[in-house]
């Protein structure tokens, strides 16, 4: 055992990483964490800014990944990437005017290597922000269709033997679901 | 996003067809040719895929909160110069201390117990990487067992083996768990059983992890019986230095 796992990680992670595999994400989220977190931490951090700028790093990393704007390239790519989005949204949070008026003893010499600087998709964001939200507070049952189907990846007979009704209603209020939420998303947007 | 009332179910079901990747060669370049001849399309389709990003965005963000749960206590704090330096002072005697009682240890422990420290390390685990939602409880714990939290393995892999006696798979990491938890006689019970199917991928180290639970439980000869039956390397250099 131990050599055999080694092999073609990263393929496996990108896999995993389109379908949402849990268990998989859930390592990779948990192994990689705690860099993030003392490298926070030693620059006037808590661990409360430490756990919100990972977790949108991870879902940075998620998304590149997934619509392939970013494709690893060596053994432990996804996990440097993961490490350098972090570090570089902690970069712009103590730099940023708010932050230093608040907290002034920071160690920059920790953020001297710019060389991996990486771009970020920045443009539609706004619209996504806007989207997530109305998709937090949406109503837990058209909540829940829509995470099994979109997120989960359950096709609608599954999900209609879980709920148990037919398929064709569980197509029905996946689409109402929908317009649902798009009517959330619609007003903030004209 | 203008308009609520022109997105039809047919259209909904096109776009996450063309969001997953599944449309047939076809009927996705005809798509691509209307995306781009046409604007209002475009910026329809555009707001669908957003629709579906963020749906799938908000619940890994959900879903991360709970990863987050599992993450173990972090021992990083910030330190001062002068803390720094009383540590060094600290550490420096606990060396000595380790120094001291490390030779202690090579000269006066019996030499079983010895031996079974310098051969034990757990099993590296099975990769957690791997599309394996069928059997999620199995590589959740899998996860805690890679992190060495091997009380909380134990517990889910318990629950399992209720499901599934008899797996060779699970008794032989129970077994191993067990005996990184240093409760040796838990790990001689699962990894006995572990070693009564012959067929099993991991009869070798079954074998050679129940040989090594044996030295630490102070019986010589069940644990040299046992390292005879492995081919894992180590245990020739192990039975060596046993007899």
């Amino acid at each position: 055992m131990g050599e055999i796992h080694k092999l073609d990680q990263q393929s496996q992670l990108i896999a995993a990483i389109k379908t949402n595999d849990t268990v998989a994400l859930k390592a990779l989220y948990i192994s990689n964490y705690s860099k993030i977190e003392s490298l926070v931490l030693s620059n006037s951090g808590t661990k409360e800014d430490a756990k919100d700028i990972y977790q949108d790093a991870f879902i940075v990393v998620w998304n590149n990944v997934k619509d392939k704007s970013f494709i690893p390239i060596n053994e432990t790519a996804i996990q440097g990437y993961l490490y350098t989005i972090a570090k570089n949204k902690w970069m712009d949070i103590i730099k940023s005017s708010r932050f230093k008026k608040t907290k002034s003893t920071f160690n920059e010499k920790a953020f001297i290597n710019k060389s991996d600087d990486i771009i970020e998709e920045d443009s539609s964001n706004e619209k996504l922000k806007t989207t997530m939200c109305a998709f937090k507070n949406l109503g837990q049952p058209c909540k829940q269709l829509l995470t099994s189907f979109y997120y989960e990846k359950k096709d609608l007979r599954e999900i209609a033997s879980e709920l148990k009704i037919e398929e064709s209603t569980v197509r029905n209020k996946k689409y109402r679901c929908m317009e649902k939420l798009r009517a959330m998303v619609l007003p903030q947007k004209t | 996003m203008k308009d609520n009332s022109n997105i039809t179910q047919e259209l909904l079901e096109t776009v996450e067809r063309y969001y997953n990747d599944s449309m047939p060669i076809e009927e996705r370049s005809s798509f691509e040719i209307k995306l781009k001849s046409d604007e209002t399309f475009n910026s329809l389709v555009e707001d669908i895929k957003t629709l579906l990003l963020g749906i799938e965005s908000q619940s890994l963000k959900e879903q991360l909160d709970e990863f987050h749960k599992d993450i173990p206590l972090t021992i990083s704090k910030k330190t001062s110069p002068k803390v720094k330096v009383l540590q060094l002072i600290k550490y420096a005697v606990a060396a000595v201390i380790v120094i001291a009682l490390g030779s202690y240890w090579l000269f006066g422990k019996p030499s079983n117990e010895k031996l079974y420290a310098k051969y034990f390390t757990p099993d590296p685990g099975l990769p957690t990487t791997m599309s394996a939602t069928d059997n999620f409880e199995f590589y959740d714990a899998m996860v805690n067992y890679k992190h060495s939290d091997y009380d909380i393995a134990i517990k889910k892999w318990t629950l399992l083996i209720d499901k599934k006696p008899h797996n060779d798979t699970l008794t032989y990491f129970l077994g191993v768990a067990h005996l990184a938890n240093k409760n040796e006689n838990k790990a001689i019970n699962f990894l006995s059983e572990a070693t009564e199917s012959s067929e099993s991928v991991f009869l070798n180290e079954a074998y050679y992890y129940l040989g090594l639970a044996y030295l630490k439980a102070n019986k010589k000869e069940d644990a040299i019986k046992y390292l005879k039956l492995t081919r894992v390397e180590k245990s020739i250099e192990l039975l060596d230095k046993l007899k």
